[in-house]
């Protein structure tokens, strides 16, 4: 059964965005404003960086504003102008990228005002960008999502947004479904997967963590993963991506959403963010985190695995 | 496969040690003239905190049957707290091999230090024994030599598109 979920705030988030984007590029608290505002087709919407007051009607929030804004505040986009405080807008999940990259001190939290959203849940896709948002129609991390108002913004919209109703998960429940598998099972499913891939790379551009200015898996001396989009070097560029994400990954499930061969990286993420839950108990939040799970230790950790 | 066969599979094994306690365990080993199994193949790194999981990945590609990683016991990393972050690093890493689908048998964590040749000499033959009995390790070989991007292109809508042409 296809429940309607309740978009009814979202202009009401717009209007007031809007005011507040006018006030801050007004008042020179911000030398420019990262959000949304509409595209070419009929309800899609796009990224756009505005500088000037009267632009601030150009933004909106709706179902369709899918994008993760704060990878233009990284230093892999380095065409952004990152002069003065940067307004940008932020959901819940945005909101936890944000704050892994101050954990991981590439931005300064003085330098940023950020617009929160009480997001009550996005398209899965712009494929059409004008849907009704339902339970079909929403994006799979919306389903399972528990951080929708986003804490800590300077500013966000006094709206109500009634939440979600109760969704099937789609991550825990897809998880679960391939650890019941056996091994070999799992190897083929992934096989499966990863031989779709192009190498088109737009799961690391998109990515706000995948910030280094050199890939490991750009270098050609020592070539340590194969660049060719064939099934072995694809296996090895998703296991290095899980791998460098672990426990850094907020779950904001770009790289799937842009991923052109549907491949489901974000589930890897999700696995991995789930097994250093349960090991380390760390994982992506509001709060800053000094230091990652893989990049931390207590001397007590389970080893039963080491001989 | 008559048993002749069988027996002649040598499985390949790498072993990625510490320099600090593994290596001159293993070197210990060797000095002590203890006898262990010829397969396996030593690379040393400075700490295993320097042992990137891709690392792992590459060996598998390249051939190997079965990997070992083996450092310094904790608390005696020559450079502070590199096994400790080690340990955390691989704890996750072989949940994502088993994730998708990797045998983790094939895969030995140890601690040996500078004194334990001894125990190096029974990480190297159990590890060696083990991979054996399990037979080659084929997945990723298999996944090398597949040349072509694999997905769907002999399916029905493309040998259409093809056919019309």
């Amino acid at each position: 059964m296809t429940q309607t979920i309740n978009t009814s705030g979202y202009s009401a988030i717009t209007d007031s965005i809007r005011n507040e984007a006018r006030r801050i590029l007004g008042d020179g608290t911000v030398s420019a404003v990262i959000g949304y505002t509409s595209s070419r087709r009929e309800g899609s919407t796009q990224p756009t960086v505005i500088t000037k007051s009267e632009d601030a009607d150009k933004l909106l929030f709706t179902a369709a504003c899918l994008n993760n804004l704060v990878v233009y505040l990284t230093k892999a986009k380095k065409d952004v102008p990152h002069e003065g405080r940067i307004g940008i807008i932020v959901k819940g999940c945005d909101l936890k990228a944000l704050v892994g990259l101050l954990g991981e001190s590439q931005l300064k939290r003085e330098n940023l005002y950020l617009i929160g959203i009480p997001c009550n849940g996005v398209l899965g896709s712009l494929f059409n960008p004008s849907a009704e948002l339902n339970s079909e129609t929403i994006a799979p991390k919306c389903r399972e999502c528990t951080d929708r108002i986003p804490a800590g913004c300077d500013f966000m919209p006094d709206v109500e947004t009634v939440g979600l109703p109760e969704l099937n998960p789609f991550y825990s429940s897809e998880i679960a479904r391939l650890e019941a598998l056996t091994p070999v099972e799992r190897w083929e499913y992934w096989k499966e997967q990863f031989s779709k891939c192009i190498k088109c790379y737009a799961c690391r551009q998109v990515c706000p963590f995948c910030f280094c200015e050199q890939c490991l898996c750009d270098r050609n001396r020592p070539q340590m993963v194969e660049q060719t989009p064939r099934p072995s070097g694809n296996l090895a560029w998703h296991l290095v991506r899980a791998m460098h994400l672990a426990g850094r990954c907020a779950g904001c499930a770009e790289c799937e959403r842009v991923c052109p061969m549907d491949i489901p990286l974000n589930l890897l993420n999700r696995k991995m963010a789930k097994e250093l839950k349960e090991m380390y108990n760390s994982e992506a939040g509001f709060e800053v985190r000094e230091k990652g799970p893989l990049t931390s230790f207590d001397e007590h950790d389970d080893q039963s695995f080491i001989r | 496969m008559n048993p002749e066969n069988k027996n002649r599979f040598e499985p390949k094994i790498i072993a990625f040690v510490c320099t600090w306690c593994t290596y001159a365990g293993a070197d210990l080993a060797g000095t002590s003239r203890m006898q262990y199994p010829a397969n396996v193949r030593v690379i040393k790194f400075p700490c295993t905190g320097r042992i990137d999981p891709v690392f792992i990945i590459k060996a598998f590609q390249q051939g190997a049957d079965g990997i070992l990683i083996s450092g310094c016991h904790p608390g005696d990393c020559h450079y502070i707290a590199g096994n400790y972050h080690a340990r955390r690093r691989f704890a996750a890493f072989r949940k994502l091999l088993e994730f998708i689908g990797v045998d983790l048998n094939r895969i030995q964590f140890s601690w040996v230090s500078a004194a334990e040749g001894g125990k190096w000499v029974d990480v190297v033959t159990d590890l060696t024994e083990r991979v054996r009995n399990m037979g080659p390790m084929v997945e990723f070989k298999e996944l090398a030599l597949e040349e072509q991007w694999s997905g769907g292109l002999d399916s029905p809508d493309l040998q259409q598109v093809y056919e019309a042409i």
